[in-house]
């Protein structure tokens, strides 16, 4: 399976869509991910790539009561991260955090912290402040956006505030602004909107349909990027919602997920449902006239934005992180449960 | 013997000088060059020392030596002593002469003195007498100068009281110059004293004068008199203080008012391209007016030369004029070029304006009209180039939208098509007229074109980039694509505001696929052979028109057209799917009863772009071939197999060993591209679209959790889609497998995934197929 690829991989043993890196693991790169399986039991992958670079390692397993949908790592204590899961019929979200019995692999028992248990309908994700610690968590179910707040030693997590994003508008996602700690992007049906997390009001939005998926420039304030079904990748500047600063092709099919680059500007990674991994290097001078112009340029003059298409996928990819610790290293699942880490270095020196 | 003589005696001559002087220079020690006096030659110098001379002598010389040198200095002592003398002699005698002379002189200088007093006595008894004569005169010649000035006087005044008479006289004569002359030497006299002494004699002169101003101006003003008349009459007037200026301005408005009737009437140019347009009736009224016009530009040209010969300082005032009439004239034809307007009209025009500026430099070379009338041809050229490919680009737009419009009405069969055949040819005759009609601008020998005629090719040139570059924006401004965020806001949001058909877009791009392999090549053979040689200027940045970028960029527009396309109808089913899958509770499903409709709806979907599709594109050659490949390969017939096997396989509620099985599966079988690239072709185009839509299918699956009787439904309407879609579609393995993915997808995400049972699937299947034929009894 492995194929040409020069990525390393790592195989769960079932489906899979989320990933997340552990941020607050300083020593090593590791990510965490969960499966998805409807009748089987489901398992949390705690994976380290050794410090050769060369292989990944499974540093926890840890048994999950139901299948998951969305995970993600507490960017501040690496052993604490939150799930969002569904028993087929009902959703669930929670605050897990790993025992400290590493070296044992004999699936032991997570600790739930708190559980996020003030949903009703379908919950799509929990979100963590990403710049740091912040004692705030942001859940999102398919109607509501809920502010909690989150005591680690009590472990208890409230509600602090709630807001209903209002009819006909079925969230399905969102992003945490990692400049400003009381900015949050939800996507929905029909348009992103922003919400100011001290009046949870809505602040601005972006009308522009079918977005999958959103992502804050860590470097670049007010720069959004988004992935949508039929066009690919947008890049926003959120002070003018009117027309994107700039338009990727994306994928053959669905554009599924989209990061940008913790560190380096304008590096773009996006996964699709055509099963590939797209890197693209977004112009850094995008301004208007550089839209204008690769119009009326031919467009053999224009530099192809794509850097590298990692096709070397059976299934569609769902999961996609960055490494914070070694940015130049992203970490890919498919949905056929397969890890792949791959090294961007060789396209760097391009820049 | 004789040059042994010679050399002592100039050795002796030689030394007397030196003696001499000696003698009579001031200081004597100077002139004695300072010699050694260790040597027998320093006997002649002042540090002379006889005995230190002798001891020398007597010790370097023997005897002989001595005794002669002894001999010679004794015949050289007597010889000294008979220089001396000679000289003493000599001077003696000039000094007694010289006492004789001054002797004389003084002898001579007594008694002129006397003379001299004698004649101062003369000179003041003259000049005594001359006084005397000039006295006695002067009283007389006073009197004298006086009686002239009075009769110089009396016959200004004689002249003065004549001037009226006189005056008149000249009036009659029509002698004016005279009669200007005689009143301008009376002028200063009638300043001084005109209020009293002369008064009534200045008033009939006044009179006089009037009459002859009116005469003068009637004159100027009359058309029939010759130039040479009226510069008199002019210049006359201005001797007589007479305000030219506001005559002059009040002529060259009059000319000014004449320029209006010369210009170029728009009514006029368009009535002349009306008529010719119709060219029977079209060539009468046409000459007629262009003489008309014609002979008033002569007239024109005429009055030109006479002003100038008439008021010199007006030349710039007449150039302003002549300049403003090519101005107007050009400005009437940009009026005109903004409009619909063929070269030939073009041509009449610039033809007149050319014989009229031609006509008007003849008289007025200064005003360099040639020049700047050919700058304004330039100008005029460029915007009737850009005007023409503007309407070009109209009529090809016009071409496209009229789809709009007649598939609302829905009148025609194939509305695709025909738009298609509409917008190439209003897209190839319209390039093709236009380059014939530049050609006729080529073709012409007309003065003004000639200078003009590299430009004009390369501007048509250039007109045909531009032309294509703005099409191809406007080809993503109607397909809804905007690209660009900053172009025309207004225009954007009203493409965007009524809804892009898909089927334009395709007609769009096959379009771009047309330009780029018909149109282009076309174009460029037709501007090598009729725009020869290009410009001069070009070749610094290339030429004007590069059909291999242009090709290029149709190319891409064609095939990013094309994708668009592709994606604007799977965005159609894509949202159908998302509703079909989003409203349902598919936990709570119950037992499946007939096929869903979205099926119907996919379908017709589906069938709607096979009929867009067939309309434009064209049919894949190796359709018949690669059919029959496939069904024979051993691929298609192992999906089959394997499609059995998990149906089967899943009747044993093993997901788990079934995902591993599909695994396996898909390591052994050859991995199925679903994602090709799109050929232009019918079936390729279809296909992708039904890969998408199918992906997409998967995909929404996927998201979803099914009960059993969920799983069931999807199961029946995947089974119900799949002979439909077989038809339809080229690619049958990939459409196999995404179809098995599907349904893979489902049980995967089903809770209890138990499939139906095949007689139960067979009778439902049955039941929508005999539904489906009575609905739609033509379709098979």
């Amino acid at each position: 399976m492995q194929g040409g690829s020069s990525g390393i991989g790592y195989g769960l043993k079932y489906q899979a869509r989320c990933i997340s890196d552990v941020k607050a693991d300083t020593d090593h790169t590791s990510f965490i991910t969960g499966t998805l399986s409807l009748r089987e039991e489901n398992e949390v992958h705690l994976i380290r790539l050794s410090s050769g670079g060369t292989e990944l390692i499974c540093e926890g397993l840890f048994s999950h009561p139901n299948e998951i949908w969305d995970l993600a790592s507490c960017p501040f204590d690496q052993r604490i991260f939150s799930t969002v899961f569904s028993t087929g019929e009902s959703y669930g979200a929670a605050i897990w955090q790993i025992p400290e019995l590493y070296g044992q692999l004999n699936s032991p028992q997570l600790e739930r912290i708190a559980s996020l248990d003030a949903h009703v309908g379908k919950i799509n994700c929990v979100l963590w402040w990403p710049s740091g610690r912040h004692d705030k968590l942001i859940s999102i179910d398919d109607e509501n956006l809920f502010l909690w707040a989150l005591d680690c030693s009590k472990k208890a997590a409230q509600v602090q505030s709630k807001q209903s994003s209002g009819m006909l508008h079925y969230l399905s996602g969102g992003a945490w602004d990692p400049h400003d700690i009381n900015a949050v992007a939800t996507t929905c049906e029909s348009s992103v909107q922003f919400w100011d997390l001290r009046t949870m009001k809505k602040t601005n939005a972006i009308e522009h349909a079918h977005i999958h998926n959103a992502n804050y420039d860590m470097k670049k304030n007010h720069i959004l990027v988004t992935a949508e079904d039929e066009s690919g990748i947008h890049i926003w500047d959120t002070r003018k919602p009117k027309s994107p600063i700039q338009e990727l092709p994306g994928h053959t099919h669905w554009t599924w997920a989209v990061t940008c680059n913790p560190e380096y500007d304008g590096l773009i990674l996006s996964a699709g449902t055509d099963s590939t991994v797209n890197l693209w290097m977004a112009p850094t001078s995008v301004e208007d006239e550089a839209i204008t112009e690769s119009i009326a340029e031919s467009p053999a003059q224009q530099a192809d934005p794509l850097l590298n298409s990692y096709s070397d996928y059976e299934d569609s990819v769902y999961g996609l992180a960055w490494s914070s610790r070694e940015p130049w290293i992203f970490a890919s699942l498919s949905y056929d449960g397969r890890v792949v880490v791959e090294s961007i270095k060789p396209f760097l020196s391009r820049k | 013997m004789g040059a042994e003589d010679n050399v002592p005696l100039d050795d002796k001559a030689k030394r007397m000088r030196d003696l001499l002087s000696s003698f009579y220079a001031p200081d004597p020690s100077t002139n004695n060059a300072p010699s050694n006096p260790g040597t027998l030659d320093a006997i002649n110098t002042s540090s002379f020392d006889a005995d230190q001379y002798m001891n020398l002598l007597i010790q370097k010389s023997n005897l002989d030596e001595l005794l002669q040198r002894h001999v010679e200095m004794a015949a050289e002592i007597k010889n000294i002593d008979t220089d001396l003398q000679m000289l003493v002699y000599e001077n003696y005698s000039k000094f007694i002469s010289a006492t004789d002379a001054i002797k004389r002189m003084k002898s001579d200088i007594v008694g002129m003195e006397a003379n001299m007093e004698q004649l101062l006595d003369k000179i003041m008894s003259v000049q005594s007498k001359s006084d005397g004569v000039n006295t006695s005169l002067f009283e007389k010649r006073e009197n004298i100068e006086k009686l002239h000035r009075t009769r110089n006087l009396l016959r200004k005044v004689q002249f003065i009281y004549d001037l009226p008479t006189r005056l008149g006289k000249c009036i009659e004569s029509e002698a004016y110059v005279d009669a200007v002359k005689f009143y301008t030497g009376a002028l200063p006299i009638f300043k001084a004293y005109g209020d009293s002494s002369f008064q009534d004699c200045k008033q009939a002169s006044e009179e006089a004068i009037s009459i002859i101003v009116k005469k003068l101006q009637g004159k100027l003003f009359s058309d029939s008199e010759s130039i040479q008349a009226r510069t008199e009459a002019a210049v006359l007037l201005k001797q007589l203080d007479f305000p030219v200026d506001s005559l002059q301005v009040k002529l060259l408005e009059k000319l000014e008012q004449s320029l209006g009737d010369l210009q170029l009437k728009t009514d006029d140019i368009e009535n002349a391209s009306m008529e010719s347009n119709d060219p029977k009736l079209g060539k009468v009224p046409d000459s007629v007016h262009i003489t008309a016009h014609e002979g008033s530009i002569r007239g024109f040209a005429e009055a030109i030369s006479a002003y100038r010969v008439i008021f010199p300082d007006s030349e710039g005032h007449l150039i302003k004029l002549a300049q403003d009439l090519v101005v107007k004239h050009f400005e009437t034809v940009e009026q005109c070029v903004k409009g619909r307007f063929s070269c030939a009209n073009l041509l009449v025009v610039l033809r007149t304006i050319w014989t009229d500026v031609l006509l008007m430099d003849e008289v007025l070379s200064e005003a360099v009209l040639p020049g700047f009338s050919l700058e304004a041809a330039q100008n005029a050229l460029k915007q009737h180039v850009a005007s023409t490919f503007n309407y070009l680009l109209h009529d090809i737009s016009d071409a496209l939208l009229r789809l709009n419009v007649s598939s609302k009405e829905a009148a025609e069969e194939n509305p695709l098509q025909v738009a298609l055949e509409a917008s190439k040819k209003a897209l190839l005759q319209g390039s093709m007229d236009v380059l014939l009609d530049f050609r006729q601008l080529l073709d012409d020998d007309l003065g003004l074109l000639v200078q003009l005629r590299d430009f004009v090719s390369d501007w048509v040139q250039e007109g045909f980039q531009d032309f294509f570059r703005a099409l191809y924006d406007r080809f993503f401004l109607l397909s809804g694509r905007k690209s660009s965020s900053s172009q025309d806001q207004g225009l954007t949001a009203g493409a965007h505001g009524e809804k892009v058909l898909a089927g334009l877009v395709l007609v769009l791009s096959q379009l771009s696929v047309f330009i780029e392999q018909t149109a282009i090549p076309r174009i460029t053979e037709e501007i090598a052979a009729s725009f020869p040689g290009g410009g001069a200027r070009v070749y610094e940045n290339g030429p004007a028109f590069v059909p291999g970028v242009m090709c290029r960029i149709f190319r891409s527009a064609g095939e990013r057209l094309l994708h668009h396309y592709i994606n604007m109808r799977t965005q159609k089913v894509s949202t159908l799917l998302r509703k079909r899958f989003t409203t349902p509770n598919w936990v709570k499903h119950k037992e499946p009863r007939e096929v869903h409709m979205f099926v119907d709806l996919f379908l017709q979907e589906l069938k709607e772009t096979t009929s867009e599709v067939k309309q434009i594109l064209p049919q894949g050659l190796e359709r018949k071939h690669r059919r029959s490949d496939s069904n024979g390969s051993t691929a298609s017939s192992r999906s089959n197999q394997l499609r059995d096997d998990k149906t089967n396989r899943s009747n044993t509620h093993k997901a788990r060993s079934q995902l591993l099985e599909t695994h396996l599966a898909k390591l052994f079988k050859q991995k199925v591209e679903i994602f090709t690239k799109v050929e232009r072709t019918q079936e390729s185009v279809v296909t992708t679209a039904v890969k998408l839509c199918l992906k997409s299918l998967q995909e929404f699956v996927r998201l979803q959790t099914f009960n059993r009787s969920g799983f069931q439904q999807i199961q029946l309407d995947i089974q119900f889609l799949r002979t439909p879609l077989k038809e339809t579609v080229e690619d049958e393995a990939a459409v196999d497998f995404l179809l098995d993915e599907v349904i893979v997808a489902a049980s995967e995400r089903c809770l209890d995934p138990i499939p139906l049972e095949p007689p139960i699937l067979d009778r439902l299947i049955q039941a929508k197929l005999a539904k489906w034929k009575e609905k739609n009894p033509i379709t098979p």
